[in-house]
């Protein structure tokens, strides 16, 4: 017969974990929704009980409307090019020994920059007076002119993404290299002996077993990718027009330049829901794909 | 006997060992300190030459700590360096984005950190950082020291916009900023051309220059980034010189008025043939362009002589003239200088020690004290009538520039101070833009400014 304690040991054993846990995620949490149906400013949260006038103000606002779908644009080509082009460089350095130390390691240097710091860099790239690639491709005749990357509407965006996309495809070269090195060699070994052909042994066999993995990886990202902060604050402050306003860049203005706190906090628990949508819709699709793929 | 006078000796030897190792207690010591500030994104490493008084100060031992913004680090630093030459007492210089000067001042206060004692604030935000509890109420103080410390002396134009909210005094003014029109003279002679009266000869003047200039040379620069500091100041450099105002005296908003979209009309057209591109250049890119001989003319702040003139960053040393801001047409026009940007200085409501806070407050605004920190390239810009006739001043900016700013202050045109203004200003400037990049026309961008201005501000009524 056990004790009363042996029996709830485990339960004791984990409850500092959920306190840590509850402090850190449910508290906030918490906190934001409360702040969300008041009209609170940073100087004077909970000044106002408002009900839903936040949430109502939130579908009247064209600007927000623009942010999430340039926040959405951006999460998902960022992610797909980052995914197929890290997917590819893996392939490309799979059986490299020596070049592929080397690569690992330069690719690890994006990842560990600080992300202000990637963004100066690339400021200082798209400059149209004195910037890199104005520069070069002026004295390769390639652009008559020099041109504003960052101040033409059509041109801003996808200027964020290739700052993203060298940023990050480091992260899911890495990855999809590990998942990559962690296939079993029997079904390859056996299907070499059947002769199968390089193509088909990707089709057949490579891309099956490593799928599962290259999904997780996009998913991970897009995660990541929807929070894009750094990039628009330094490279165009959500310009030209609402071009690269994305939704924590605009979330950020409203809270601390503004100063509405409860309006802020009405936009987070949107985008909140709106994250857990894709991602359920996303988990939903990764089924269906291993499915096909099985 | 001997034994003892032996030891008497060491010890007397030993103390005055001890005597010449100590710090020259008595005299004064000249030292330099190494000051840093950020100039297009570089790092610009300054020395400047400090008397570090021997006798100890009245605040000895005692800290304070001030929010200050980058462009105004050298300049904050030198004070900080005098005031604790003076009085003893250390003030960590704390350096932010000016963009972000606002926030960590709220946040400060209303987190309860109480970091900063003395705040640096962007003038137009006085009303909602008074709302927001940021800033001491110094009324009385003002009152007890404006004689001493001859408040009468700021320029008109500074004194209470950017100190007063409703009748109450919650600063001093640190920095007085307001735009000129700048020109390359050697540009302008090599085309003929006579710096511009009117914004329509401005137009012809940035067009000609820059369809002969191939891509090389740009007849203007003008700042377009969607920051409100930048876009706005340049659509209120405009505006006012056609006669409009963001609002009438009874405080309603007239943003669309007929004067108004011929502003922005003009900006737009004007954009067309500037630097390129309007709204991706904010400060450090126009400065890329004016420093190294791209641009004909720019409208910018009144330290831009000393910084063309540093021939460190700059290919165009000596080749630069100053005028004040062109008119606009029609019937309300006029010239106008206005006042973008433009800081003030007062004391956090979480102050840790106020007191000490208070004296730096006094030290800042002494006109001695003025008149140093502005012949240094600190980045701060007279607040004084006196300073803008003083030498030394003279000597450091020209006579060109001090009588420019002199003339420009007869028709100063400010910004909104009031405390709904943080949310008004983001509506204009994402509506600026749009216009800007043609997604909206003037017409059209103002409207939609003015509806949600009459919203916000019918809702806070």
């Amino acid at each position: 017969m056990k004790s009363f304690l042996e029996r709830r040991a485990p339960f004791i054993m984990v409850t500092p974990t959920l306190l840590i846990l509850l402090i850190i995620a449910v508290v906030p949490l918490v906190y934001v929704v409360g702040l969300s149906f008041t009209g609170s400013t940073l100087a004077q949260p909970f000044n106002e009980f408002v009900w839903f006038k936040n949430f109502r103000d939130a579908f009247h606002d064209e600007v927000f409307g623009k942010a999430i779908v340039n926040t959405l644009v951006f999460a998902f080509s960022v992610t797909t090019i980052e995914t197929l082009l890290g997917f590819v460089l893996a392939l490309a350095f799979r059986g490299e020994q020596r070049l592929g130390g080397i690569v690992r390691t330069l690719a690890l240097i994006p990842l560990f920059t600080p992300p202000v710091a990637i963004a100066m860099i690339w400021r200082l790239i798209y400059d149209p007076n004195s910037g890199l690639i104005n520069h070069y491709f002026q004295q390769w005749g390639i652009f008559k002119n020099s041109v504003a990357f960052l101040g033409q509407p059509y041109l801003a965006m996808p200027s964020i993404m290739l700052a993203d996309i060298w940023q990050w495809t480091p992260f899911t070269f890495l990855l999809s290299l590990a998942a990559l090195q962690a296939l079993p060699k029997a079904p390859f070994e056996a299907a070499n002996v059947d002769g199968a052909s390089r193509w088909q042994i990707f089709r057949r066999l490579t891309l099956p077993l490593v799928s599962p993995m290259l999904i997780v990886i996009f998913m991970f990202r897009f995660l990541i990718a929807l929070k894009v902060f750094d990039l628009v604050f330094i490279l165009t402050y959500g310009g030209p027009g609402s071009a690269t306003n994305v939704a924590s860049f605009y979330i950020y203005r409203i809270g601390f330049t503004q100063f509405k706190t409860g309006y802020a906090a009405a936009l987070s628990i949107l985008v909140l829901l709106l994250i857990s949508v894709v991602t359920t819709i996303m988990t939903l699709g990764r089924d269906v794909i291993l499915k096909r793929l099985n | 006997m001997h034994k003892k006078l032996f030891a008497i000796g060491l010890l007397t030897l030993f103390v005055l060992l001890l005597a010449a190792c100590a710090p020259g207690a008595a005299e004064p010591e000249t030292i330099e300190i190494e000051v840093t500030r950020i100039v297009e994104g570089e790092p610009e490493v300054e020395m400047i030459e400090v008397t570090v008084q021997a006798e100890p100060g009245i605040y000895q031992g005692e800290e304070i700590n001030f929010l200050t913004i980058q462009p105004h680090a050298v300049a904050s630093k030198a004070v900080a360096t005098w005031f604790e030459e003076e009085t003893g007492a250390r003030v960590n210089v704390l350096v932010v984005p000016y963009a972000n000067v606002t926030e960590k001042a709220v946040l400060d206060v209303t987190s309860g950190a109480g970091e900063y004692d003395v705040i640096e604030y962007w003038y137009p935000m006085l009303g909602s950082l008074v709302e927001n509890g940021v800033l001491t109420d110094i009324t009385d103080w003002w009152d007890e020291k404006g004689t001493e410390l001859e408040f009468d002396d700021f320029l008109p134009t500074y004194r209470d916009l950017f100190t007063e909210i409703d009748g109450s005094r919650y600063g001093v003014p640190y920095d007085g900023d307001l735009h000129l029109l700048w020109y390359n003279t050697s540009i302008l002679d090599e085309y003929g051309l006579e710096p511009p009266e009117t914004w329509d000869d401005y137009l012809t003047v940035c067009q000609t220059i820059t369809e002969g200039g191939g891509g090389e040379v740009y007849g203007c620069g003008i700042m377009g980034a969607k920051v409100p500091l930048i876009l706005i100041g340049t659509f209120i450099n405009r505006l006012g010189s056609y006669g409009g105002a963001l609002f009438d005296a009874e405080g309603n908003p007239t943003v669309n008025s007929p004067e108004a979209v011929l502003a922005l009309e003009a900006l737009v057209e004007e954009s067309e043939y500037a630097l390129p591109e309007p709204s991706a250049v904010a400060f450090d890119e126009l400065l890329g362009g004016w420093l190294t001989g791209k641009v004909g003319m720019t409208e910018f702040w009144t330290d831009l002589g000393q910084m063309t003139d540093n021939p460190e960053q700059s290919t165009i040393t000596g080749e630069w003239g100053v005028a004040p801001m062109p008119q606009g047409t029609g019937p309300g026009a006029q010239t106008v200088a206005p006042i973008n940007a433009g800081f003030g200085v007062g004391v956090s409501t979480s102050a840790q020690n106020p007191e000490v806070a208070d004296a730096f407050l006094e030290f800042v605004v002494r006109p001695d004290i003025v008149v140093r920190a502005n012949t240094i390239v600190g980045g701060l810009d007279p607040t004084r009538v006196s300073t803008l006739d003083d030498p030394d001043y003279r000597a450091h900016v020209s006579d060109s520039v001090a009588d420019a700013i002199k003339a420009a202050h007869a028709n100063a045109v400010a910004w909104p101070t009031n405390a709904q203004w943080p949310e008004l200003q983001e509506i204009l400037n994402e509506n600026l833009s749009l216009a800007l990049i043609g997604e909206k026309t003037p017409q059209q961008a103002l409207d939609d400014t003015q509806a949600d201005w009459e919203a916000i501000l019918g809702e806070a009524s």
